[in-house]
This record gives C-alpha cells, structure tokens and sequence, in this order.
C-alpha cells in the first residue's frame, strides 16, 4: 500500500520505525483528528507480540495494540483498569483506541496511563537495537514529552498483579460520555495484619505530567491505622504544597480544592 | 516493488481502494464508494454520525485511516440495511417516530446493532452506554432507546 | 379520524436506510469546491490581501464581484456578503477561493495573506458603545408602585451563549445557469434565502430559485445564517461559470455562525402585603457585529420578561447592542429563555426572602383567562397552570421533595426547581397579517392524489407528515395519497418562514381551511389548485411596535418544569435524578412527533443550564469551538427525562394545536438552576450554572 504498512510480528515494526518516516498507529483515534495528507502509518494491530494479554508470576502484560474493548472483555484485567478504562470516550472510540496509543500521547488526561503510574507499572520498550524496561513514572519528562527514542515503540505494559483489590478511582469530565478528564483520581491501599503494606495515590489532567509522589505515600507506609491517622495532617500538608494544578479551561483552583476533597474521602473511606 | 490497492470487504463484496494508507475511511466510503448513507458530522470521532461496522465493532469511519482496514470487513448503513435484522429496528424506530432529522440515524441503527448483538435483551442502561458515542440534537434519545428496547422484544431471536 | 394517533413519519425510510440525500451527499462532478476566509481580528481595517497564483480552473470570489448589492438581506441590509472596509467580528467572511480540487482550494486559501490594521474591538455588552435596537414596555404606574412598596428587590442575571449544534453542517450549493440561479442546501426559510440572494445578484425575482435539502437539524441557526452562504455561492458561481458547493467544517462552523444572544437582565421589583406590584427591567442581548434578528430577538425577550405573571406595573427597557463578536441570530426560544430564566430566578429569591415556596408564591402571581399581558393585551383563552402544576407534581413529587431537600446537608445534597412558562407563537404582533402574508395551494391531480404547497420546511420535526396528516383527515384519505416535498421556490408560494413555533398553528390551519375549500369544490378527474390566505383571528387586539401595545401572540403555550439533581459536594458535578416537564401545546397533531419535540426541546435547554457553556477568549474568538470544547447531553447525561402533554385547545389552530417548537426548552434552565439553589443553599443567578460554578458556591459555604 501507498502511505502505509502493516506489520505483521514486532521484527518488521522495529525495522520500519528505525528507517523513521513512519508514524506509529494504534487505534488511530488521536491520529487522525490532525488529518496529516503526507503522514506515512506504521499499523500495529496486527502485531501479535503487542497484542497479547497474558500473566506471569509478578505482572498482567497488557500488548499495547491492545484496544480498550479488549482490555474490558479480559478476564486477567483488574478491576481498577477496567473501571477507568469503561469511562474513556464511547464505545466506537473504545473499540479502536489502544493501550500503547493512550501511553504514546505523552498526556496526562490518559485516563489508563493514571492507572499504570498508581500501580508502578513498567513498560516494555523495544528497538533494533534491543529492549529496555522503565518505570511508567520515568518514561513521562514533561508534557507529551516522552523518553521514547525515534527508532522506539511500547511494546507491552507490565502491571504489578498484586495490591490492586482496594483501590479508589474517581474521574471528572465534562458530562458522562465523551469526556476528557478535568480530575482524575486513583489510589490504592494494601493492609494486612492491621499494617499498612502499600499507599499509592496518582492525580491525572491537572498537572502536565501525572502527579505520583511515593516519598508522600511512604508517610503511610509501615504503619498501623492508628498510627497513620496521626500522620494524616502531615500527608495532606505534604500535598496542598507540592500540588500545584494548571490553569486552563478548568480554573486551578477548582482542581486543586477536589484533588484535595478525593484525597480526603479516600483516606476517610479506608479508616484514616 | 509494485504497489498493491488496499483490499478489504465492504458490504459483503472484495473491493480494492488503490488510494493511499492515511486516507480517511470516511472520505473514501462517502467519495470514492459512493455511500453516502455515512455522515460527516465533526470528523473528530465526537458524534457517532460516521460510525460504521469495522469487523463487526462499531467504529468511527472518520478516525480509521484505510490501511487499518486492509483484510477487514467494513459495513455501512447501506449494506445493514439489507438485513433482516435492520427490517426489525426499522419497524421499530417507525413505531416511537424515533427519526426526526435523520442525521445521526445510520450511526444510530449500526449502534442500536451492536447493543443487540452484545446482549438481545439489554437494559436500559446497557441501550444508553452502547449509544452513548452517537450525539443526537432532535430527540432527547428517549424514542431511540425505546426503539431498541422494542428491537429487543420483537428480535424473533435473530440476535 | 383521531389526529394525535401517531402515524409512520413520511420521512421515515430514506433517512432509516441512508439514502436521504442532504447538501453535501450530492454528486460533485463539475462542481467546484468553496472555502471562505474568515477574519482573524475581532475589529480591524482590511490594508491589503494578497494572493498567490492561482492556477487555471482556480478563483477569488470577494465584494468587487457582488453583481448587485454587497448585502445579505436578514430584516435589515448591514451584513456584508463579503466583508469591504473593515472585519467586524473573527469569522467574518473576506473572500472565498472556488475550484476542482478541494486540497487545493486549502492550499490557496493558506496562502493568502490578509495585512490587517488592528482596532479596538468591543467584547463585552458592558462595554457596547452602539445600540443596535432600543425597546420600551410601559403598563401601568411604576413610579407609583415603587412609592408604596413594602419592599424592593434588585437583581442582575447573566445568560451565556447556546450553540444549535445540529448534527449536519451549515452548507450550500449555488450554480447560475441560463440568466437564473438556483441554490439548494440545508435551510429553514427558503423565501428569505430568495429575498437575499435577488439583491445581492441584482436578479429579478423570477430569476432566483431556493430549493431545500434534507436537512439535518436547524433549531432556528438555519434561519439566517444560510442566506449569507446563499448571496456567497451565487456570486461565486456567477464568478466561475460553474456550480460551487460551500459546506462548513464542525469548526468553522461552531465558530463562525449564529448563536443564542448572552443576557444581562437586571430586574427591579417592588411588593407590596407580600404580592409583586411592580417591576423595572433592563434587558441587554448581546447583538455581536451585525443586526441580524437581533431585532425579533429582542422583541420577544421583552415581552416574555414579566413572565407567567399578573403585574400590574411594568417598565420594561430593551435593548440589543453591538460588540464584536459572532452576530447572534435565532436559535429555539429566541429571547425567552434569557428573559423567563431572569424572572424565575427573581421570584424564587423573592419567595425565599418571604420564607415562602416558591411555587406556591408563582402560583399566586399566575395569570388567568382574561387578564391582561405585558403588552396590555389580553389572555383570550383558558391559562392551564394550575392544573398543570398539578399535573406535575404528580409525576415528580416536586412538593414532597421540596420539603424533603430543605436544607440537605453530608456529602451528596438533593435539590428540586420549578418553572412556569407561556410560549407566543407566531409573529409578534401583526406580523403574520402584515410582513408574512402566508399562502399556500393545494394542488390536486387528476389521479386524485392532492400535493402540498408551501414554504414550510421539515428540519426533523416532522411537518412533512403533519401537514399531510391534516390535509388526509380533510379529504377522509389515506396518508400516502397526499404528496409533499422539499420546497423549492419555483414551485410552491411564500407560506413564510419556519420559525417561531408557527407552521402547525399558522400554516397547518391555513392547509386545513384549503383542504375543505377544496373538498367542496372536487371534480373527480380533473386537475385543480386551490389557495388560501392568512386571515388574522377577530378576537386578536392590534399590536404597535411603536407602542409595544396589543396582543403580541394571539395565544400561549404553556409549560411547567420540575428539574431534581444530586450534588457531590466533594467534586461539584451535579446528577440530573429526574427532569420532568408537562407541556400544553393543544392538540398534538401527532402524538409521537409532538412528544419528540418536547423531549428534544427539553434536553437542548438542560444542556443550556448545565455544560453548554462558550466564551470568547480575550481577543473575541470563541474557544469552545468543536464537539470535545462544547458539550452537548449525550444519552447517558439525562437518563429520566419525562414530558407529559396536557391539551388546551386553541380554536383557531388546527384542531385546536397550539405552536409547539419552542416551547419545551424555555423552562429548562430556571428550573434546573432553581434545583440548584435548594442544593447549595445559596440563590443563584446565571446560565449556565457550571461544575465549576457549583465548586466556588460550595468553598464559599466552607467560609
């Protein structure tokens, strides 16, 4: 074909992506908005190597040409990807959008992408010259840039299996369909034996780049709920000064005071 | 190296569109194909009005670049149309007077097609999510999710 | 026959199976491709445009190649049809490039430079400078009635834009040919495109033919604008020698066309032993660049601004002013909402103040049969709102959760508004008598199948089988032996224009009355015509316009609203729990159609309460200019939305129907902002009433 081609295993993509003039299209759902007469597409759908949704011992490997019906109709997906994932546009959008396409938008409106940074996920990138895994959280260095080299395309998401069962997920858009999120909110919280394991909190659309902040969380982490409790000023404190929203159509102020509100309700919900 | 056209299935029949890969399947099915049953109405994947059947998956003809379809099957309003199940949604959007302007219908019905073929007896909500990405200014919706719950008494068990 | 039965609509099929052909589905062998330039200055002098080469086949259409007047024709002639000294607005139409190829009429048209010289543009109605159109309503002794107040009240409300956001584009198709020019496309009023596009060519009547289009939505935004596309493409033609085809990109568009007047509406109001005696209203429409229907537009708001109620003494002061901005023109209500949702707004701050109900409080302010109206005219005929207040109440517990949702408090706060509202339909005033002049014939064939001819358009709203529901049930005949098609100026009279809630009452009974003028003259096997004219009712009293005095409407449609919401105190979003609505339009002529219309007109003035919101940016370009930046309801925003009719029949409408396009979105916004109110504790004042807004209501509270 002329202006495109379809790569049918992830050795021919990684080939035409180094030769450069090709953009790689997932779902072609954000593409094609930028109707680009001269674009030459690089069509991963049918790579199976990114297509795949499987588990090992320690991760769900979601293949990201992996549309987000897939993803919903997945037995291995957990409940918090699918639940932010059900609220992404419509189901036509749905049906051709991709994991690695949402990733690959370098935004931080991409309501799956607040889900792998909550969960530290990995992402599995590849190249001609080899392959390399990287935390979600170092691949994002500002908005839409990404530490994806040229010759480079996401490969698969890893996403830690464990710890993802009490989870607290809120999105804000502009009406309940076809919506691009304002807010968007994520959290996790793993007790047992009255300790907390794991506190993870991610805030999604209001700063350029999701805003994770572990060395908060860490506050949490270790102690009883008692104990928590009496760190809960400090947590909030920690937050109101480092979260700092952009100002857009959607005042700053009005995404700072509800990141803040969900926060709270998500401490309170858990006991906190 | 020759260049091959763009083969895929278009209303049940092989067709080749010998354009290029990043032109849009909605310019094609309305120019070249002819099909003009599938409207443009933003041509930013916001309104449903070119929603079409892309291997039996509701998409959005204006966000699908050609050389996504190669090998697939791609169905417009003027191909569904022809089956017994449209004749069901026909009678059944007659009934309420669910078609007012007409624009967003064929994105309507190939929506209202894949609600059924998910699940034939949906609930109200179901029949909300599944048309939640075709936009409609006439109706309120009301008549068209009424439509389909009457699609769904009255499938005969076709879906 | 029993008319409100709902029947399979004429236009059922071919829009069902794809193969209804709208403007821009027609063949483009031979016709060119038009794009316009629009301005990028909000107000700026035009210094110089250059443009490249063009290649063979390639043309610039601009005002040196207007053949007659460089003006669209909308009630007044200050609209260019291309821009000549000065741009007045950003979208103003500069030139259009027309040729074969339409990637490379875009190429040409980026090509070409525009030198502007920067003015100070006016963005704000308070900063408005001109006035475009200045009205005064006086009844009574307002002087004397603020003198022996108990109490006076003074409040400001603030409305914003509306986009029509019908589904199909703006879009038309010009083509001159032997000495005439024929333009068809996606319109509301054919013989206003007539009028306009004549003058603009220097071409006798008899020269110009309109044809409508399916046509996919219009909501009153096709009223004006598509004279201007119109006046455009015949003189591109004119210019080229071949047909030239302008439709509107979603963008452009959502950008560049007409849209909802913003309000600011600042009410003075005096009561007195605890009734309202008195009201002092200012009304401003933000008019944009040009005049447009700003004038109409203006009228109606006016006259609507004392609302359902019996106030003994009004001054009311009107005016429409310019800024430069998008011209603002029709859309569904056309004044109303601004007007209605200030005065409701205002008795429910009332009532609060008074430790009153609201609706109880309206209730007691209610006109009745033979009161007289703003306008020292009169309520004729029967005023339903009691009983339809009644009505509602028992499909939405308004009563039982108004008291219920005093004073919520934790996380999720209910709240329940209510709104009444009177729909005029119809010109104002002696227009239909005396501008429009309606005729319409009947033409029967020798086969005995009897065609329709009027101007009337169907938009969606299903005239083509309501007109031929009418004329079937005079003639005792099937459906399908009446004909009716898109109207095309060569063939059908001016029956006027579809707009103002007016072809079923108006235009309906004039096909009535023609129906049995024919019925009794039939001859089997013979061709015959019949026409009829508009003839104004007895009863109405003459309207002024130079004294805003008489029946402004010969009758009202009503409607009360009952909005329940849902508030996340912690996020601001507000769920719609139920929206109900009863509507008194008469007699449905179709009951399906009928309740459609209220159903669709009820979620488009949700919409206009809730997330239809648009702004200006600094420089004057509206920012929520595609689908994503302006939201409209999709199916899953407004899951229980209930309209119940309730039928008061008008006797001079045809049998007994009532205008009723209109009416159900009026209500909408006081009622669901009323909700509001009751949620937060906190009276409220503008439109739409955001996320956002509710969030600042809220922190606030936290104060």
């Amino acid at each position: 074909m002329v202006n495109g081609i379809v790569a049918t295993d992830l050795k021919e993509a990684l080939i035409v992506r180094a030769q450069g003039n090709y953009t790689p299209y997932g779902g072609g759902t954000d593409l094609m908005i930028k109707s680009d007469r001269n674009a030459r597409y690089l069509f991963l759908h049918k790579v199976p190597e990114m297509k795949r949704i499987v588990e090992d011992d320690r991760y769900i490997r979601i293949g990201s040409s992996c549309t987000f019906t897939e993803v919903l109709q997945n037995p291995r997906i957990p409940q918090l990807l699918k639940e932010a994932v059900s609220q992404i546009a419509a189901p036509a959008i749905r049906n051709l959008g991709t994991i690695g396409g949402n990733i690959g938008n370098g935004s931080a409106k991409a309501d799956s992408a607040l889900i792998f940074f909550v969960s530290d996920s990995l992402l599995r990138l590849a190249s001609v010259r080899g392959e390399r895994v990287l935390p979600i959280k170092d691949f994002y260095l500002g908005r839409k840039k990404l530490a994806l080299s040229e010759d480079e395309l996401i490969v698969e998401v890893l996403m830690p299996k464990k710890g993802l069962d009490n989870y607290y997920y809120k999105k804000i858009g502009a009406r309940d369909a076809l919506a691009i999120s304002r807010v968007s909110f994520a959290a996790l919280l793993e007790i047992s034996e009255g300790i907390i394991r794991n506190c993870a909190t991610a805030f999604g659309a209001v700063t350029e780049v999701v805003f994770r902040r572990p060395d908060f969380d860490a506050l949490l982490i270790g102690k009883t709920l008692e104990e928590a409790k009496h760190q809960k000023d400090s947590y909030l404190a920690a937050y109101e000064k480092a979260l700092v929203p952009i100002q857009g159509r959607i005042s700053a102020e009005y995404r700072k005071v509800v990141c803040m509100n969900l926060l709270k309700d998500f401490l309170e919900k858990n006991g906190i | 190296m020759r260049d091959t056209g763009i083969s895929f299935i278009l209303n049940g029949e092989k067709v080749t569109y010998e354009g290029k890969a990043n032109d849009r399947l909605l310019d094609v099915l309305r120019e070249h194909f002819h099909l003009t049953g599938v409207k443009c109405g933003c041509k930013e994947g916001e309104c449903g009005s070119c929603s079409v059947l892309l291997d039996g998956q509701l998409a959005n003809s204006c966000m699908v670049a050609m050389g996504r379809v190669q090998d697939s099957e791609v169905t417009t309003i003027e191909g569904y149309s022809k089956t017994e199940r449209f004749k069901v949604l026909d009678r059944a959007y007659a009934a309420v007077s669910a078609v007012q302007c007409g624009y967003c219908i064929p994105g309507m019905v190939l929506a209202s097609e894949c609600i059924l073929s998910a699940n034939p007896h949906p609930t109200e909500e179901e029949i909300r999510i599944g048309i939640s990405g075709n936009l409609c200014r006439c109706t309120g919706y009301n008549a068209i999710v009424k439509a389909i719950k009457i699609a769904s008494e009255e499938g005969n068990g076709l879906w | 026959m029993d008319i409100s039965k709902s029947v399979k609509k004429k236009d059922h099929e071919p829009k069902m199976n794809g193969s209804a052909m709208y403007v821009g589905d027609y063949p483009t062998d031979g016709v060119l491709f038009g794009k316009l330039l629009h301005s990028t200055r909000a107000k700026a002098k035009l210094i110089d445009i250059q443009v490249p080469a063009l290649p063979a086949g390639y043309f610039v259409i601009d005002k040196n190649d207007v053949p007659g007047v460089n003006r669209v024709h909308i009630v007044k002639d200050d609209t260019p049809v291309f821009a000549e000294g000065t741009v007045e607005y950003i979208g103003d139409p500069i030139l259009m490039v027309a040729g074969p190829d339409q990637q490379e009429v875009d190429r040409i048209l980026n090509g070409i430079q525009v030198t502007y010289e920067d003015l100070t543009p006016v963005l704000r109605i308070e900063d408005a400078d001109t006035v475009f159109f200045d009205y005064t309503i006086e009844k009574g002794n307002v002087q004397k009635g603020f003198r022996e107040a108990d109490k006076v009240y003074e409040e400001t409300f603030r409305t914003g834009y509306q986009e029509q956001a019908y589904l199909e584009p703006q879009g038309v198709v010009g083509f001159v040919h032997d000495n005439r020019v024929t333009v068809h496309g996606s319109m509301q009023c054919p013989y206003y495109i007539h009028g306009a596009v004549a003058k603009a060519m220097g071409f006798e009547a008899s020269q110009v033919q309109i044809v409508q289009d399916v046509t996919g939505g219009a909501f009153g935004g096709k009223e004006d604008y598509p004279s201007i596309i119109a006046c455009q493409v015949a003189v591109a033609s004119y210019k080229a020698g071949k047909p030239v085809r302008l439709i509107f990109e979603r963008r452009e568009d959502m950008e560049v066309t007409s849209k909802r007047h913003p309000s600011l509406c600042t009410y003075r109001v005096a009561i007195k032993d605890g009734k309202v005696t008195t009201m002092d209203i200012d009304v401003k429409f933000n008019g944009g660049a040009y005049t447009t229907l700003s004038a109409v537009v203006l009228q109606r708001g006016i006259i609507c601004a004392s609302g359902v109620y019996d106030i003994d003494n009004l001054h009311i002061r009107g005016k429409a002013v310019k800024t430069n901005t998008v011209p603002c023109g029709a859309y569904r209500g056309f004044g109303a909402p601004q007007t209605f949702f200030a005065v409701e707004m205002m008795m429910n701050h009332i009532a609060q103040d008074l430790g009153k109900e609201p609706l109880a409080f309206k209730l007691a302010h209610m006109v009745k049969q033979g009161d007289s109206t703003s306008t020292s005219g009169k309520y004729h005929f029967p005023v339903p709102l009691p009983a339809m207040v009644e009505e509602l109440d028992k499909i939405s517990g308004y009563r039982e959760k108004r008291a219920l949702y005093a004073k919520q408090t934790g996380r999720y706060r209910r709240g329940i508004g209510f709104s009444a509202i009177f729909h005029g339909a119809g010109f104002t005033g002696s227009g239909e008598r005396d501008l429009i002049k309606a005729v319409v014939k009947l033409h029967k064939y020798v086969d005995g199948k009897v065609e329709i001819l009027a101007s009337n358009t169907d938009m969606g709203q299903g005239l083509k089988t309501t007109f031929s529901k009418i004329v079937a049930n005079e003639l005792n005949v099937p459906l399908d032996r009446i004909v009716i098609t898109n109207p095309d100026t060569d063939r059908v009279p001016d029956s006027g224009p579809t707009v103002a809630s007016r072809s079923l009452m108006v235009v309906g009974e004039l096909l009535r009355r023609a129906t049995i003028n024919l019925r009794s003259h039939w001859k089997d096997n013979e061709d015959q015509v019949v026409e009829e004219h508009f003839k104004e009712p007895d009863f109405v009293i003459p309207f002024s316009l130079d004294t805003f005095k008489g029946d402004a409407y010969p009758t009202y449609a009503w409607s009360v609203d009952a909005i329940e919401v849902e508030v996340d105190t912690l996020t601001g979003v507000s769920k719609i729990l139920g929206s109900y609505g009863v509507f008194d339009v008469g007699t449905p002529i179709d009951e399906n159609i009928v309740v459609g219309q209220m159903e669709g007109g009820f979620l488009q003035g949700i919409g206009y309460a809730s997330i239809e919101e648009m702004n200006t940016d600094g420089s004057g370009r509206i920012r929520n200019n595609s689908f994503t930046d302006y939201a409209i309801p999709t199916s899953m925003d407004v899951p229980h939305l209930v309209a119940k009719l309730h039928v008061e029949k008008y006797p001079d409408g045809p049998y007994g129907a009532k205008g009723a396009g209109e009416l159900p979105l009026v209500g909408a916004a006081p009622a669901y902002v009323g909700a509001l109110e009751q949620a937060l504790h906190s009276p409220l004042n503008h439109a739409p009433f955001t996320t956002e807004d509710t969030m600042n209501v809220l922190m606030k509270e936290k104060k």
